[in-house]
């Protein structure tokens, strides 16, 4: 099977590579030639001052919103009182595209970085907190009658039941947001700002600058793909005792 | 527990905080009306927006590219999900294809996709099927897989076939989790519908939000904000509505899988 998509992969590049030596829309670039111009942009330091801009913005705003979404999340699930307080308002607005917010958020915060890890902030806040309230929603009665039954307060049982059931629900959470994080920092960048891949990417669109487009376009997919596996890299290595779904 | 008084309040106390701390933000006069418009000023122009058609025209243009990129994604996803649940081939071939680009942000396609779909409408129609399609194909990858083998045997052994399988047997038992994805996907929909178009375009709610900035008209940019948040409400509590009415014989609350 390894070896089928090892093929199918070869086999898809091949086709590329081949129908651009027949001659691509000048949009398209073939994939020696984008490897070709990512290597060359890793030699300078240009990239590199936009990959970090990017991840300045995108790594707080995941970092406040995730946080921020667990801590009340895994508050609502467990006190009631919270839960009717907070949830009317997070799943009315749940729906709603955040980015939209952007506008108001540079009047308030100005167009700096603030307003944009703000706006990531409140993306990713989202998913967490429904899979933290979730998560603690679905602990099994049995496991907390048990703690009970061994004598457990109520602080010991949220500490080593409720968290260590909801921690799967959470990481799930955080893996959209991650990539929820991406998305609005690419679309903040492209909307406005003066440095990142999201800016690197609208330089190239207005100069036909095709190589540095798709070089953009390389840097952030791997930026994502490598979030991604961090993310589940952690989720693997703290909660070791859970089952891992296939 | 107390079932009345505060207590029944509650989930409208935050709403009514915000909204009060706003209008009093509005009216100090410690901020310039440009940073917080008074309440009276957003709603009369959210009166405006419904009563104009030119401004309603903006909003079904909108809806439209989310609806189109949405359904177009639930065609083709439900179709692929099915595929690699019910063969291995084709689970092995694209199951690392799907899960691998997944945290990729199809976003960064855009300015790509501009120039082969065009800046119209098309570009962001393919933009919301491509970013749909994933949350779709991956649900309801996992409804196919998670069918109820028992099910399945019972149906062979009263001789149905494979389509008939699939018809009477794989789809109503992975419907729950497809409509799950299809939770997922309807705001994604709106989100890169309102990106898109903020980021280029000359039509469209996202659009509106961006022009009404550039003219300073703040409550008007904040109206739109308040249709854009209505329509993605509205739109998922029309799935809830649909799957409510399709699927009683299970729900699947989880919101990411």
């Amino acid at each position: 099977m390894a070896l089928a998509k090892a093929s199918l992969l070869a086999a898809v590049l091949l086709a590329w590579q081949l129908a651009a030596l027949h001659g691509l829309p000048q949009y398209v670039l073939s994939p020696l030639e984008i490897v070709r111009y990512f290597v060359q942009a890793l030699g300078s330091a240009e990239l590199y001052e936009h990959i970090w801009a990017s991840l300045a913005r995108s790594l707080p705003g995941f970092a406040i919103g995730s946080l921020l979404g667990a801590a009340l999340g895994l508050a609502a699930g467990v006190a009631r009182s919270l839960e009717r307080l907070l949830s009317p308002a997070v799943f009315l607005t749940y729906p709603v595209p955040k980015i939209v917010m952007l506008p108001i958020f540079m009047l308030w915060f100005g167009i700096g970085d603030l307003s944009k890890v703000l706006i990531i902030a409140l993306a990713c806040f989202y998913p967490v907190f429904i899979n933290a309230y979730y998560g603690v929603r679905a602990t099994p009665t049995i496991l907390v009658w048990s703690a009970l039954n061994m004598g457990a307060g109520r602080g010991e049982i949220f500490r080593r039941v409720v968290v260590p059931s909801a921690a799967p629900m959470i990481f799930a959470g955080m893996r959209v947001s991650l990539a929820l994080s991406f998305i609005v920092m690419f679309a903040a960048e492209m909307i406005n700002a003066r440095s990142g891949l999201g800016h690197l990417i609208r330089i190239a669109e207005n100069s036909l600058r095709f190589d540095l487009m798709y070089v953009s376009l390389l840097s952030i997919a791997i930026l994502g793909y490598a979030g991604d596996r961090l993310v589940r890299f952690a989720h693997r290595r703290l909660l070791a005792w859970q089952e891992q779904p296939a | 527990m107390r079932r009345f008084g505060l207590y029944q309040l509650l989930p409208f106390v935050l709403v009514a905080v915000a909204l009060i701390a706003w209008e009093a933000a509005a009216r100090s006069g410690l901020w310039s009306k440009l940073l917080f418009p008074s309440l009276a000023s957003i709603f009369r122009e959210l009166i405006l927006f419904v009563t104009n058609s030119a401004y309603l025209m903006e909003a079904w243009v909108s809806l439209e590219r989310a609806l189109g990129g949405f359904a177009l994604a639930a065609v083709v996803g439900i179709f692929i999900g099915m595929l690699m649940g019910r063969s291995k081939l084709a689970a092995g071939l694209l199951d690392p294809l799907f899960s691998g680009t997944y945290a990729v942000p199809k976003l960064a396609l855009f300015p790509i996709f501009i120039f082969v779909f065009g800046i119209g409408s098309l570009s962001k129609v393919a933009l919301v099927f491509l970013e749909c399609l994933y949350p779709i194909v991956i649900m309801s990858y996992q409804g196919a897989r998670s069918v109820n083998r028992v099910l399945l045997w019972s149906a062979q052994n009263m001789g149905a076939s494979r389509g008939e399988a699939l018809r009477r047997v794989v789809i109503p038992a992975s419907a729950p989790f497809i409509f799950a994805g299809f939770r997922v996907a309807v705001p994604v929909a709106m989100i890169v519908v309102v990106i898109t178009e903020m980021v280029s375009s000359a039509d469209g709610l996202g659009y509106l939000v961006i022009y009404s900035l550039s003219s300073l008209r703040t409550d008007r940019m904040l109206a739109v904000v308040v249709v854009t948040a209505l329509l993605g409400y509205l739109l998922d509590k029309a799935v809830v509505l649909a799957r409510d009415r399709l699927i009683y014989w299970g729900k699947l609350d989880t919101y990411y899988v």
